[in-house]
């Protein structure tokens, strides 16, 4: 049998930051620091960016609730083509937008995939659109638990430019 | 590193201009509300405000909750009979409006001076 080898994940960066509003801009600025001049094109860089500071944020106020002392750990690491940017939070399963239909959730709605009509009409929160985002940013998305630590994994491709023609 | 959100409001023939400033996120929403007001106040006694321009040139950073206010804007003006078009969005949240399909339901124009002009309030 063959074994084809992947190549071991390359760490780029890797910190820590308190859960307090408005840190996930510090976390956008520190990671597109790192990974610019990579093979990322601007517009990709700038989407990454925005995945980036919206995941923080969840982990912020939803997974860490806000509560300084917490805190958020990123790390940036590169496979091969792909640069992999894991957000994680100690909040365990209780994030909005990774629940089951029906499951409710205090807060932003996002639970619920938006929709503009609906949210206009006054069917739907105005909020809610921060997963949708991410989803949309980058090319794979991938969250995982382990106990408490909850970690978003965003990758964008160095390499394809499918995804910039066609969003 | 973060700018609070700024917005400055003028009123045309037909046309209030909101011209935004800084970041658009959960801090922006009193800015946003007032300067909207403003407009709807400013522009009761002197004219129609048909159209309500969101200028975007100045603004550096949109997140997901300055996208949920933008929508309450919307949702208010539709409410209002009025129409909302924005510019000097940069290309990543133009491709943003598109996204969520904002753009949809906001015309976007490169500039304020199109905008304005294409409006025919210039």
């Amino acid at each position: 049998m063959t074994q084809v080898a992947r190549p071991t994940p390359e760490r780029l960066d890797a910190f820590t930051l308190p859960s307090q509003p408005g840190n996930e801009r510090l976390a956008l600025a520190r990671v597109a620091g790192t990974v610019r001049g990579r093979g990322l094109s601007d517009a990709r860089l700038e989407r990454l960016k925005t995945a980036v500071a919206e995941a923080t944020m969840n982990a912020i106020e939803h997974g860490n609730g806000n509560r300084a002392e917490i805190p958020v750990e990123v790390e940036v690491t590169r496979s091969g083509d792909d640069i992999t940017v894991a957000i994680s939070d100690q909040g365990g399963e209780a994030h909005p937008g990774e629940a089951h239909p029906g499951e409710a959730h205090p807060g932003d709605g996002d639970h619920e995939e938006p929709d503009l009509v609906k949210k206009l009409d006054g069917a739907q929160s105005p909020r809610g659109w921060g997963l949708f985002l991410i989803r949309n940013m980058v090319d794979a998305m991938d969250i995982t638990t382990d106990g408490q630590r909850h970690t978003i994994w965003l990758t964008m491709r160095t390499t394809g430019a499918a995804h910039d023609e066609h969003v | 590193m973060t700018s609070m959100c700024e917005a400055t409001t003028r009123v045309l023939p037909g046309a209030a201009v909101i011209e935004l400033a800084g970041e658009v996120d959960g801090s922006a929403a009193g800015v946003l509300t007032a300067a909207y007001e403003r407009a709807v106040t400013a522009s009761a006694d002197s004219a129609d405000l048909g159209t309500v321009v969101l200028d975007f040139a100045a603004v550096d950073y949109i997140n997901s909750t300055g996208i949920a206010l933008i929508v309450s804007v919307l949702a208010r003006a539709r409410a209002e009979r009025r129409k909302v078009v924005a510019s000097g969005l940069s290309a990543h949240y133009r491709e943003i409006f598109d996204i969520t399909r904002l753009s949809d339901f906001i015309e976007l124009f490169p500039d304020l001076d199109r905008a304005v002009s294409q409006l025919g309030t210039a």
